[in-house]
């Protein structure tokens, strides 16, 4: 599913040269559960962005579902996060004017899917999810654990086959944050490749695989009962 | 196959409009005003414009006068007539009149002064004109009681008085028949014969016709003009009979050119162009002002879009990560711009058009809507969308999505 080759990510600071990323190779394989630890300025959050396909790496390779990402365009990036990749980020990102239903009709609309079909698809995912009766209320009108919901499964609107999440526990109660583990695990049984990014270790151990980074490098990449260890 | 359709971005434009609705409305009233301004302005510009046209028109068609002495100034307006010290011999009107009618139709000459006009207790000001028979059709203006004097009353030197309508208001009892009735100008007793149609102009309507004959026996005691009305055959050839008259009546007064001539000759078609020259010039500058104006409101625009922009960053990285295309999120703001001032530029249309129409029902200005100007204000309020719409939508087509998701 996912193939990185000797990936690097520099940012340019005025005269000195940040290494974000040096030199990592990744391979994840579809119905993958990752969690991918590591504490602030590890560069977990660049490979993330490399991987969701918001950003492009300096040196490398990058493959997802068999395609090579390095030389896209923006608009062709934009498509590959359309049609692969579903976000789930920490505050939830929903669009405050929209209802849930609207919100999770977001990336079917950027699909070409038409109005009436939109709709349809959209309502399943909530009863998905567990939202059923609060289709049409504003995020404000939602709880956190609700909101986040929403947020998964407009994620999931486009059948993704990366689902990506960003501390997606970090705003929410250690109850609401395990029913989304709960939720997460489910898909993951239903063949959805999940990748979690989080430096929080009792959250990352909900995942099937760790990979650890520090300083730009991969540290430990183990199967979960190893890491435990 | 990913298609983004027009349909997308025009309803959430208007998602984002209503959901403002203060702010789009104020954005959107610059365009208005600068539409309705550009509209009205015109209208009354035009209008103004056609009435000066048409007074002049009024004046009668075809129209040359000869004036006594030298042109004052630039300007080819009619001048207050009863100061002109008379130049103008009869002989100089008999050689006109003897010109065919393939060079001249009319020729009336005309002295004037001005009179105090009493009859019984009421009493008015009025500028007494000395004419002839020939007046009336030259000035294309008749009497609409009574008639106006004859030529035997002309021979005979009989103190008769054609009256102007406002003159006949002041003087006489609305409905009062003033026929055979007499008055006195300047102490002089007077049987009035007829009253003149309304023109509408004060100039006009207070002055009282006698005849040429009566005027130089009764009131200047010279046998001179102050000016002769010459209606000419055809509009075509009216400069070329002016400077026929000009050299004749050069050598008749043995002169030798227009420089040190004792008359001068106004061509009502230099008076309509001047006249037009100057409504013209008068119409675009108030269309200038209007188009400022609207150019102001596109600023408006362009400012509320870069605010808005800056506001909804973080909306735009949403959109972008979930796969937003650069030219979807640039359709999305130029489309909500475009409404701003399509929405903008139809409603200043309708106020534009209530203001001219208003300002001519009940302001009495004249005005005339004109569809260019219509068309031309909603063009440029389009445009206006576009230009200053555009620079915003593009910045926010720009932005990069992890800086923009990042965005508090």
């Amino acid at each position: 599913m996912i193939r990185i080759k000797n990936l690097t990510r520099y940012y340019q600071m005025g005269p000195t040269t940040v290494k974000a990323i040096d030199d990592i190779n990744l391979s994840i394989g579809g119905g993958e559960f990752v969690s991918i630890i590591g504490p602030s300025g590890s560069g977990k959050s660049t490979l993330m962005n490399i991987i969701g396909c918001l950003d492009s790496p300096t040196s490398g390779t990058y493959s997802l579902a068999g395609e090579e990402t390095a030389a896209l365009s923006k608009d062709m990036l934009a498509e590959i996060r359309n049609r692969y990749i579903g976000f789930v980020f920490q505050n939830f990102n929903l669009l405050p004017r929209e209802s849930a239903v609207e919100n999770v009709e977001l990336p079917l609309i950027y699909a070409g899917v038409p109005s009436k079909e939109r709709r349809q698809k959209a309502l399943g995912i909530l009863k998905r999810v567990d939202l059923e009766g609060r289709e049409f209320h504003l995020p404000n009108e939602l709880s956190g654990g609700q909101r986040q919901r929403v947020a998964i499964a407009r994620a999931l609107a486009v059948n993704p086959k990366i689902l990506l999440a960003d501390e997606p526990t970090g705003a929410l109660d250690t109850k609401t944050g395990a029913q989304i583990m709960e939720l997460f695990r489910e898909l993951q049984s239903e063949g959805v490749t999940l990748i979690m990014v989080t430096h929080d270790r009792d959250v990352a151990a909900q995942g099937r695989r760790i990979v650890e980074i520090r300083d730009g490098h991969i540290l430990t990449d183990v199967p979960v009962e190893e890491w435990r260890k | 196959m990913k298609t983004f359709k027009f349909t997308e971005s025009l309803k959430m434009s208007l998602r984002s409009i209503t959901s403002n609705k203060i702010r789009s409305f104020l954005t959107a009233l610059g365009v208005m005003i600068g539409v309705a301004a550009v509209i009205t302005l015109v209208a009354l510009g035009n209008g103004s414009q056609k009435a000066v046209e048409s007074s002049l028109q009024s004046l009668g068609s075809n129209l040359l006068i000869v004036y006594s002495g030298q042109p004052k100034g630039p300007s080819l307006v009619r001048r207050n007539t009863t100061n002109i010290a008379p130049a103008l011999s009869e002989d100089d009107l008999e050689f006109i009149n003897s010109l065919p009618e393939s060079m001249v139709l009319h020729a009336a000459p005309e002295s004037s002064a001005s009179g105090q006009v009493k009859y019984g207790n009421a009493n008015t000001g009025a500028t007494v004109v000395g004419t002839d028979t020939g007046y009336t059709a030259i000035r294309n203006y008749y009497p609409i009681y009574g008639s106006f004097f004859a030529q035997s009353d002309i021979n005979a030197r009989k103190p008769v008085a054609v009256i102007g309508a406002q003159v006949y208001k002041d003087l006489f009892d609305d409905g009062f028949d003033p026929i055979g009735q007499k008055i006195r100008i300047n102490g002089i007793g007077f049987k009035v014969v007829g009253i003149m149609e309304e023109k509408g102009s004060s100039t006009t309507d207070t002055q009282i016709f006698i005849p040429i004959s009566t005027f130089q026996k009764y009131i200047s005691g010279s046998s001179k003009y102050a000016l002769i009305n010459i209606q000419a055959a055809n509009l075509d050839s009216m400069r070329e009979l002016q400077k026929f008259l000009e050299d004749e009546l050069l050598h008749m007064h043995r002169l030798p050119s227009m420089d040190a001539a004792d008359f001068y000759i106004a061509n009502q078609l230099d008076l309509l162009s001047t006249m037009e020259g100057v409504t013209g010039t008068f119409t675009l500058l108030l269309a200038s002002i209007a188009a400022i104006s609207l150019i102001v409101g596109g600023i408006g625009i362009m400012n509320i879009m870069l605010v808005a922009v800056t506001e909804r960053t973080r909306e735009i990285g949403i959109r972008m990560a979930l796969g937003a295309k650069s030219k979807d999120i640039l359709s999305q703001f130029l489309t909500e711009a475009i409404i701003l001032s399509v929405g903008g530029g139809l409603i200043g249309i309708l106020i534009g058009i209530s203001a001219a129409y208003g300002a001519s029902r009940f302001g009495g200005m004249a005005s005339v809507i004109s569809v260019q100007s219509i068309l031309l204000a909603f063009g440029f309020a389009v445009i206006t969308g576009l230009f200053f719409g555009g620079y915003p939508a593009y910045q926010a087509s720009k932005l990069d999505p992890i800086e923009a998701l990042r965005y508090e």
